[in-house]
């Protein structure tokens, strides 16, 4: 019986190939989406899973009154291993600061992540090098760098033996030996391209540095809460005992917090979990997307059911249950989900290196670890549970006397529920289109807009050497504006990139506020094209300028409610700086954050090192100024000149609008599938309804209808639920849409049009797909459809 | 064989209730060919139906060979149909995607006939409805006539003792009709039972007796003298 059961489904869904393509091919494309959102979902959540003690591993963090961190000072940890019998292990890590190049005699590379672990925070961790984790000696240093570093250093390397290398400029003379390489999981919290491994860091250094990460391990159930809170007493205690409460002020200000590890990459408590809410909706799209294109199966199966009717019937009359009937149809809808199933993996596996990309993730659907072996065959059973249950029950429950006649009609239940979903799958696509047409009005001002400052044609070039003092970058300066085609020079100790910069207090008439500084050398607003407002930029021709002009932005003169600011006064890090001039705001930090009140001082005691070169060119001669600059830069930059290593700044600035891409790409997608999935559910329903009509279809043009009434007609009642798809989904999309554009300090008032457009949109796209259907019932010959009586 | 007493069977939508049985009362014996005839809306396809097990009345007794099967569940009621009834359709009813041979081929396949023993029974009685050649056709390749014939032998592939026809030749030409006629006549003779609903005044002078309905009640019966004479 399977096998006749099985040529009958065969033959009938090729009989039906059109209907069976879109239906198999919608739930297809759902299930591809589904799978690549399920894999990423699994990724992001299983950061150090395979570590053996992943439930057991802490990372010590700090609560202040406005902020959480997770920097903590170095003798704190060892005061947590000496003080609880609960706590196994404890081991610090501290990431190095700086892109440091690595040379041996062959070749250069740069070390982007460097960290300096302990060798207990090593076990906890599993960070073993090839060989094996070594137990270093004393104060031993034990430098290990990762697999294709070491391969490019040492290409026809074959032992384990230690290498000397060079460690920055080459001319600093400063030597190091690698110990081997090392396989970085890239599956973990703990990055790194190179990696320390010491027996303790951090030593002989207080309570006032808290530069370090504490990871703790606690013995397995362990009470947590109790734990942080004697952690938390212990911390208090130690500040007081070290001298780091000043008189009148509060030691429980600030708290210590245990923070598992299995938050640490999505919800950190000293961070933003923002990437977990992204996940979490990211996968109620995912799981979405897949229900609703499960339900277009049920309507398209059911929307067919007419052609089975006979079969039922027939069945029946022979003797066939109808729990036969039921399983036979599932069965059928079984195989169809395989086929998608398969066709799912084909589409994920074509469109995931685009998905990787944009998700900034290295996924692979062959990959064990994802978990799909065991996801696959539970989302093809509950796929065809949801998809199938329904059809099948409805096609089982013909009743044979009257299918045998031609007569069936679902109930009118049915037809609410159809309706019904419609307008919901019609309404999350409108709510995407909206969606995505706001975010590209948002994404085009963000473009369009003036920054204050143009990174176009700004070279900056990496570089360890501190040009804090002008006097040192002066020889600098000199060679690169010797080369034709450089228009300006300087260097500062940051970049507009929105990498942020330093605060400080600063006294203007009385009033003390905080302020970001940024310290520059000469011609910093005239590499960068930033316009002055008021007074002047800096120069060589005023002496004073090295040693206490100051320039303010509009936002710092607003915050101080200055009058006339040129010439007047602001005192700051022990220096009473005269401002010269008034710069306009520049969006340094992209759209979000509102400019931050700053002050541009070329003289900063307080300052960070200025290490940061930039370099104007000219838009016609970059290739020919940069192969010069490649060529003379060990002359030019004596002490950091190996290397010409360099960026163009626009596309560092541009970066800052990667995020919102990827939003827009995640919205373009997401418009995509729901509008594709709700035409096929559309599609479905239209000829379930024609099919339904085709008797008052012919009755009406033998009364003398004409084809636009009848198109009218038909379209009429889709009209309707589209406009109530809209008009539902409009209040939704405003509020989520200025919801998402209150995250911008700079942002469009939310348009009419959007909302218009994806109006437009849907009904057009209805129109098309319910008059296509329409067509073959206006076209049939209406004495055909009443023989059928 | 059957015998029907006071069956009632009434169809009731949101407005209006008809009565499409009104107190049957009906024998029929065995090896008896027994037309019914009535006016469009007489009942005479209920009848059929609830005599088939494909519809349930409101009251009354329904016996075959003192089995009473109005009491019996769904499953029960399947059960019996498929081991003692064959049914023929005007519009044959065939599964346009199964073939000829595969087509008659089901109502053994429900009976759990093993499958050498189904390939015997299948194809002697499409040696004896005249189509082997067409066994490997589909439905929508063969005739009006050749369609009726394939739904013929499917009904009586697996021996019953009662078919049950509906209008048999209702969508075929004259010849076509007669040879179908004949066909349930020579089944006839050869001991099953059965029970047609017919207009045709032509075909029914095929059987044994006639019942003709009106309303849901029994009118009147005629014997077919020419046809009983010929059975006694």
């Amino acid at each position: 019986m399977f096998k006749l059961n099985l040529k009958i489904a065969l033959r009938n869904l090729w009989r039906n190939i059109g209907i069976t393509s879109i239906n198999v091919g919608g739930l297809a494309v759902a299930l591809a989406a589904f799978m690549l959102l399920m894999m990423y979902f699994t990724y992001e959540t299983s950061f150090d899973k395979k570590n053996p003690n992943f439930d057991n591993i802490y990372i010590v963090g700090r609560t202040f009154p406005d902020f959480k961190t997770n920097y903590t000072p170095p003798p704190f940890g060892k005061a947590i291993k000496e003080n609880f019998s609960e706590v196994v292990a404890v081991g610090k890590m501290k990431k190095g600061g700086f892109e440091l190049a690595v040379s041996s005699h062959t070749s250069t590379v740069f070390t982007k992540q460097q960290l300096f672990v302990e060798y207990e925070a090593a076990k906890m961790f599993n960070i073993i090098p090839e060989g094996g984790l070594k137990k270093p000696n004393g104060n031993e240093f034990l430098y290990y760098l990762s697999k294709p570093y070491m391969q490019t250093l040492f290409p026809n390397k074959k032992d384990t033996k230690p290498e000397m290398v060079s460690i920055g400029s080459r001319s600093a003379e400063q030597f190091g030996e690698v110990r081997g390489s090392i396989v970085p999981d890239s599956h973990s919290n703990i990055s790194f391209d190179a990696v320390s491994i010491v027996n303790e860091i951090g030593t002989g250094e207080s309570y006032g540095h808290p530069n370090y990460f504490t990871y703790i391990q606690v013995k397995p159930g362990t009470d947590i809460a109790s734990l942080e809170l004697k952690i938390n007493n212990l911390y208090h205690s130690e500040l007081t005992k070290n001298g780091m409460v000043d008189e009148g002020e509060d030691v429980t200000e600030t708290n210590a917090f245990l923070d598992p590890l299995k938050n640490q990459h999505l919800k950190p408590k000293a961070g933003s979990d923002a990437n977990y809410k992204v996940l979490i909706a990211l996968s109620v799209l995912g799981f979405l997307i897949l229900v609703i294109a499960c339900i277009n199966f049920t309507n398209l199966s059911i929307a067919q059911a007419a052609k089975r009717a006979k079969e039922v019937g027939v069945k029946k009359v022979m003797g066939a249950y109808r729990f036969q009937l039921t399983i036979q149809f599932l069965i059928e809808i079984l195989m169809q989900c395989l086929v998608a199933t398969v066709l799912g993996l084909i589409i994920a596996e074509i469109v995931l290196p685009k998905f990787n990309s944009l998700f900034l993730v290295h996924l692979s659907i062959w990959n064990k670890e994802n978990g799909l072996i065991w996801q696959l065959p539970v989302i093809l059973l509950f796929i065809t549970l949801i998809a199938g249950i329904y059809p099948a029950m409805v096609l089982s429950g013909f009743k044979p006397a009257a299918v045998l006649k031609g007569n069936f009609q679902t109930s009118r239940q049915s037809y609410w529920l159809r309706n019904s979903l419609l307008v919901v799958q019609f309404s999350i696509a409108v709510i995407f289109i909206t969606g995505l047409l706001i975010i590209n009005s948002q994404l085009k001002y963000m473009r369009t807009q003036d920054v204050g400052f143009n990174p176009e044609q700004v070279v900056y070039v990496k570089n360890l050497v501190y040009y804090t003092k002008p006097e040192v970058f002066a020889p600098v300066r000199e060679k690169i504006m010797k080369i034709p085609g450089v228009k300006a020079v300087t260097v500062a100790n940051a970049i507009p990139d929105g990498s942020g910069m330093g605060g400080n207090g600063y006294t203007v008439e009385g009033k003390q506020h905080s302020l970001s500084f940024l310290d520059v050398d000469y011609d910093y607003f005239e590499t960068l094209n930033i316009k002055l407002k008021e007074g002047r930029a800096f120069s060589t021709s005023f002496q004073a300028d090295a040693v206490n002009s100051a320039i303010l932005n509009e936002a710092a003169v607003a915050k101080y409610g200055i009058q006339n600011p040129i010439g007047k006064t602001i005192r700051g890090c022990n220096i009473d700086y005269t401002i010269v001039g008034v710069i306009n705001d520049l969006k340094a930090e992209g759209f979000e954050k509102a400019v931050e009140p700053t002050i541009y001082a070329i003289n900063n005691p307080c300052g960070n090192p200025k290490t940061e070169i930039m370099v104007k060119v000219d838009e016609q001669r970059m290739a020919e100024v940069l192969a010069i600059l490649k060529s003379q830069w060990s002359d030019i930059n004596k002490r950091d000149g190996d290397n010409f290593r360099y960026h163009f700044l626009d596309e560092l600035y541009g970066k800052l609008f990667a995020k919102q891409e990827q939003l827009q790409s995640v919205f373009f997608a997401a418009a995509l599938l729901t509008i594709f999935i709700a035409i096929l559910g559309l599609f479905a329903f239209a000829k379930y309804i024609t099919n339904g009509r085709i008797k008052e279809i012919a009755v009406r043009k033998i009364l003398g209808a004409n084809d636009l009434q009848i198109f009218k007609l038909i379209n009429t009642s889709f009209f309707v639920m589209v406009m109530i798809a809209n008009l539902i989904s409009w209040p939704l999309a405003y509020i989520l849409t200025k919801k998402w554009l209150e995250t911008f300090a700079y942002r469009i008032e939310i348009p009419i049009l959007p909302f218009v457009l994806s109006a437009l949109i849907t009904i057009m796209l209805t129109i098309i797909t319910v008059t296509i259907q329409a067509n073959r019932a206006v076209r049939a010959n209406p004495v055909d459809a009443l023989k059928y009586e | 064989m059957i015998k029907i007493e006071n069956l009632e069977k009434v169809y009731k939508t949101e407005e209006i209730e008809t009565t499409a049985l009104n107190g049957i009362n009906l024998h029929v014996k065995e090896g008896e060919f027994v037309s019914i005839m009535g006016p469009s809306g007489c009942g005479k396809s209920t009848l059929l139906n609830v005599m088939g097990l494909l519809d349930k009345p409101e009251s009354g007794s329904y016996k075959f060979i003192d089995t009473e099967l109005l009491t019996l569940n769904d499953r029960e009621r399947s059960n019996f149909r498929k081991r003692n009834m064959g049914f023929v359709f005007q519009n044959f009813n065939l599964i346009d995607e199964l073939t000829v041979f595969e087509n008659i081929e089901l109502p053994l396949i429900y009976n759990k006939v093993p499958a050498g023993e189904r390939k015997k029974l299948v194809n002697e009685i499409i040696g004896r409805m005249n189509i082997v050649n067409r066994s490997g056709h589909f439905p929508q390749q063969l005739s009006g006539g050749q369609q009726q014939r394939v739904a013929v032998a499917r009904a009586l592939v697996t021996k019953p003792k009662l078919v049950l026809a509906d209008e048999p030749t209702g969508n075929l030409d004259s010849t076509h009709g007669n040879e179908v006629m004949e066909l349930l006549c020579e089944l006839n003779e050869t001991g099953t039972t059965i029970v047609m609903v017919t207009h045709s005044s032509h075909d029914a002078s095929f059987s044994n007796r006639i019942i003709n309905l009106k309303d849901g009640h029994v009118i009147s019966e005629k014997i077919n003298k020419g046809k009983t004479e010929e059975l006694i």
